[in-house]
């Protein structure tokens, strides 16, 4: 059954990555043909300013007019159709949709990230299956299925430690859902270390969606647990009464701070690290591409720097899964246990 | 003053608040080096207990990271998008 499910998945993802690249290309042959025409070397935008193509600024100054209505200018025009030329190192961020559908002021277009979330989907499940099959694998585990046991494994120890002082069916019922999440999380960041791969979660709208909802369920599941008694969690015990209502207002910015936290913590290791990378490996391609020896031979640095960054990427990508989800461990186990801490490991 | 020398001074203050927004760095080194010194310390003191304690240095490691790259967000968004 899953099979099914993730070769269809696979498919589906192969068939628009194919449209999409022959739209692309479709996008350079039109560029291509518009510059065969003579070019003028004046440049006019629409507020009447007139500069020459050196003098064009780069970066999201650049802003294009409506590319299916020409104007006289073809260098212009040319510029316009290459509204995909990347520009600046944050261009490899940008969300393209696919399929354009709207129902009145919702957009529930299939973009980019959509793309490579089932394409993640397809991939986890692809392994899970494949190792799994005939039978749950074998006794002697070969690499793949060590791989798998080890990603599975990884959230019940989770659970069992950080969750203390409940009886264990109550602690496996979180299970499944931190251990989504971190398999999710952590397929997403290995994914965008694929080369002209994107990263689902250097965007900060997933990754705060993602950390607002297991927030808000984590509340949800302190006042089903402890009742109104939740409310307490905010004082800590032996305080003096006066001092009371600005600990609990002084507690509640911590609290909520959580939600943003682990969100943001997730998103700003993965746009910063493939920022710097792309910002690096530029550097060392247009010193590759001077004809220079001494640039030449000197680009041996940001080549190495290129290399240790990405060996670094690649350990932040599973350390940050594995944060994100120690972390909401964490805040499960201060809603249900409301401060009374069974170990000595005590985070914000 | 023209619209391009108006742009270049956009450009250079950019550059400035880039620059001075990677100060933040920092901070989150002397943090790492704290974390990784108590690492030291305690296997030190207790060496069959390397590995968990290697295992708390790494989480202590990238959360204090994370603050590092809250500020390389910031300057980013400073250079990129304003």
């Amino acid at each position: 059954m899953s099979e099914i499910f993730s070769v269809f998945v696979l498919g589906f993802c192969f068939c628009f990555y194919v449209s999409v690249n022959t739209w692309h290309a479709y996008r350079i042959i039109q560029i291509n043909e518009r510059l065969q025409k003579p070019m003028t070397f004046k440049i006019t935008w629409k507020d009447g300013l007139v500069i020459t193509p050196w003098e064009r600024p780069i970066g999201p100054t650049h802003g294009p007019s409506d590319p299916s209505s020409p104007s006289g200018s073809p260098v212009k025009d040319a510029l316009d159709l290459a509204q995909d030329v990347p520009h600046s190192p944050l261009d490899q961020f940008a969300i393209k949709s696919f399929l354009d559908m709207r129902v009145g002021y919702l957009y529930i277009s299939f973009t980019n990230p959509a793309f490579f979330m089932l394409l993640t989907l397809g991939l986890v499940f692809l392994l899970f299956h494949l190792v799994t099959k005939k039978g749950g694998g074998k006794s002697v585990p070969n690499a793949w299925q060590s791989l798998v046991e080890l990603i599975y494994d990884f959230v019940p120890n989770l659970v069992n430690e950080q969750i203390g002082g409940l009886s264990g069916n109550v602690k496996q019922k979180f299970f499944p859902c931190i251990s989504v999440t971190f398999t999710f999380s952590l397929f997403c960041n290995l994914q965008g270390m694929i080369p002209y791969s994107f990263t689902v979660t250097s965007h900060f709208l997933i990754t705060l969606g993602l950390s607002f909802s297991i927030f808000i369920g984590i509340t949800l599941v302190g006042f089903q647990r402890n009742g109104l008694h939740f409310l307490s969690f905010s004082l800590p015990a032996g305080v003096p009464l006066p001092l009371a209502p600005f600990l609990v207002l002084l507690e509640l910015i911590p609290h909520s701070f959580r939600a943003l936290s682990s969100g943001i913590r997730l998103f700003a290791n993965m746009m910063a690290g493939h920022s710097s990378v792309k910002i690096l490996s530029g550097s060392a391609w247009t010193m590759l591409c001077m004809n220079d020896l001494f640039y030449f031979i000197g680009d041996l640095g940001p080549l190495c720097l290129v290399l240790a960054l990405t060996g670094l990427e690649l350990g932040v990508a599973i350390s940050q899964a594995h944060v994100s989800t120690i972390s909401i461990c964490i805040y499960l186990n201060d809603a249900t246990n409301l401060h009374q801490t069974f170990f000595f490991v005590i985070f914000l | 003053m023209t619209r391009m020398e108006k742009f270049e001074m956009l450009e250079g203050a950019k550059s400035m608040g880039a620059g001075a927004a990677t100060i933040a760095s920092a901070g989150a080194a002397v943090g790492i080096g704290n974390v990784f010194s108590s690492l030291i310390h305690s296997v030190a003191r207790n060496p069959s207990l390397a590995k968990q304690l290697f295992g708390y240095a790494i989480l202590g490691f990238a959360l204090t990271e994370a603050i590092a790259l809250f500020a390389l967000m910031m300057v980013f968004l400073i250079l990129f998008v304003f």
